[in-house]
């Protein structure tokens, strides 16, 4: 009686788990993963024009593999994805750290500012810093206002503008990350540290840093792959000078028309992105193994 | 203890570096807010006198206001629907073990890690061939699969938290399943709803990077609209829009400050 009153059971859930997620899967199937494969197959069309094209063929691929412009246009991608990884960690720590030790009433109003940037829209953000960093820009102003130069710079159109737009936009998640991660890490630890005549340098280095690991991470992973995957940044701060690959594979798809070429290089960046997280998860089990291991020892 | 030279230097930098991230966070939004204001013809620093004309031009130019009313239309019906397919499958994926569980919660937010030019161009193709592409259908496709993991996230970390007890409960009590849905599940999910919905919707509603691909001759979103318009030229009218973006996002924000608190949605 009691087993037939389960069986029923769990022919109910599988037709219940069914209609819940049947049209989700339906969902992801035709516009995610068909869209994708559609892109793969693109990418291995000879030529240049995707339209009635057919066959397979490397060539896109050896045509940017091959080639010093699209390599160091790749390098430079990468570049800007690790720079502001790197600069996010050492301004965001600090901010995160802070904000994960204040208490709720003084964190409000300083979580709604890390917010805010995740969530207005990115052109918005970006024409922001065009009239902040402009010939006529508030930063030109101060520095002939103080006498540093005589007439306003050309502050936009460089690698230290397009960091510098990159780093503001995705800051926000380091110092997310590392907010959420502090939180977890009992005060009474550091309170031990310096009980044991630790001072906060070495308290640091050897009790909240590697316990942090897992958040620093999580938010260099997320920094890496926003910065690299940018192409609206680099176009409208960076201008002609700055190429990174989305820019290059917007371009191509949108003014040159060249699919086939363009989906090649969409790869290459989903490689390199997948390939950052997938790395960036192995480690990040590893951490909690290890940990595993000397807790139970 | 507290004379030790590097904790000295650290408490200084720490000083000197959270309200200088605090001020560049904030910069942008502020910079354009107070050039809106401006009286003069140019977006330059500091403004020349104030006045609303700028916000006079942006509400009665046709190419704006156009965009701006497709931009609601387009996170309202994206929010629906990431929230109609997000619901019911964050309910699957916590409340039962199935093979290819991970795999289906791993596809559902993979949008956040692959790079949006990536998905922009192949729902581009895949729309042509389907015929679809320029049109609004096509866009609103591609805001769901965009705001679709912010919503499954957001309930799923509710849902771990949720006590099963009381739907147990109230099923002893005879309701069925339904009423239990209705009266119990739904009203104790309804913080984590209410934070998903407006997140899709700020999602979707500033979304450039994907419309950039999707977008239709017909109908063009306000950020798409910017964009264009920025590689242009830019002048005070597009700074009264924007100013408008960042009043339409900071009230979202608060929004979901009041309801739930922002640390949840973090």
């Amino acid at each position: 009686m009691v087993a037939h009153a389960s069986q029923v059971e769990t022919a109910g859930a599988r037709t219940r788990l069914l209609f819940l997620l049947l049209p989700l899967v339906v969902f992801l199937f035709i516009f995610l993963v068909l869209p994708m494969l559609g892109l793969l197959r693109t990418s291995f069309l000879p030529g240049e024009r995707a339209f009635a094209a057919t066959g397979f063929s490397v060539e896109q691929y050896v045509k940017f593999l091959g080639d010093g412009y699209y390599l160091g246009v790749l390098a430079e991608t990468i570049g800007f994805g690790l720079a502001s990884g790197i600069v996010s960690l050492l301004i965001g720590f600090p901010v995160g750290y802070s904000l994960a030790r204040l208490p709720p009433s003084k964190r409000r109003w300083r979580l709604i500012i890390v917010i805010l940037p995740l969530t207005l829209s990115l052109v918005v953000v970006v024409f922001g810093w065009l009239v902040l960093l402009g010939r006529n820009g508030l930063v030109n102003s101060v520095l002939v206002g103080l006498g540093l130069f005589e007439s306003p710079q050309r502050l936009l159109f460089n690698r230290a503008a397009v960091l510098v737009v990159l780093v503001q936009q995705f800051l926000p998640f380091m110092i997310l990350s590392v907010m959420s991660v502090v939180t977890q890490i009992s005060p009474a630890l550091e309170q031990a540290a310096a009980n044991l005549h630790a001072n906060r340098l070495t308290t640091f280095r050897r009790v909240i840093l590697p316990l942090a690991m897992p958040g620093i991470l999580s938010g260099l992973t997320l920094v890496f792959i926003l910065s690299a995957s940018a192409f609206i940044t680099p176009r409208l701060i960076g201008g002609a000078k700055v190429q990174m690959v989305g820019s290059l594979v917007f371009e191509q798809v949108t003014a040159i028309l060249n699919w086939p070429f363009g989906s090649a290089m969409a790869f290459v960046l989903l490689v390199l992105t997948l390939a950052v997280t997938i790395g960036a998860n192995a480690a990040l089990a590893r951490m909690f193994i290890s940990r595993g291991i000397t807790r139970g020892a | 203890m507290g004379l030790d030279p590097a904790d000295r230097l650290l408490g200084i930098a720490g000083w000197i570096v959270r309200p200088l991230v605090y001020a560049g966070l904030c910069i942008p939004a502020v910079i354009i807010v107070a050039a809106s204001f401006t009286a003069g013809d140019a977006l330059r620093f500091p403004p020349e006198g104030l006045s609303l004309r700028w916000y006079e031009a942006a509400l009665s130019s046709g190419p704006f206001m156009n965009s701006l009313w497709t931009s609601v239309k387009l996170a309202c019906l994206a929010t629906i629907g990431a929230l109609s397919l997000g619901l019911s499958a964050a309910m699957a994926l916590d409340r039962y073990r199935f093979r290819g569980r991970e795999a289906i919660r791993n596809l559902t937010l993979s949008p956040l890690v692959v790079p949006m030019v990536v998905l922009g161009i192949a729902l581009l193709q895949f729309l042509a061939w389907m015929k679809l592409n320029q049109t609004f259908i096509g866009l609103l496709a591609g805001h769901v699969l965009i705001t679709l993991p912010y919503v499954v996230r957001t309930l799923s970390a509710s849902l771990v938290l949720f006590d099963r007890s009381i739907e147990q409960a109230a099923a002893n009590l005879r309701a069925p399943p339904w009423r239990v849905l209705r009266l119990v599940t739904l009203p104790i999910l309804l913080p984590a709803i209410a934070s998903a919905t407006v997140f899709a919707f700020v999602t979707s509603f500033g979304n450039v990077t994907l419309s950039i691909f999707l977008g239709t001759s017909k109908a063009t979103t306000l950020p798409v609209q910017i964009f264009t318009y920025v590689e242009q030229n830019y002048d005070p009218v597009l700074a009264a829009v924007s100013a408008l973006v960042i009043m339409v996002t900071l009230a979202m924000i608060v929004i979901i400050e009041k309801l739930v608190g922002v640390e949840k949605v973090a």
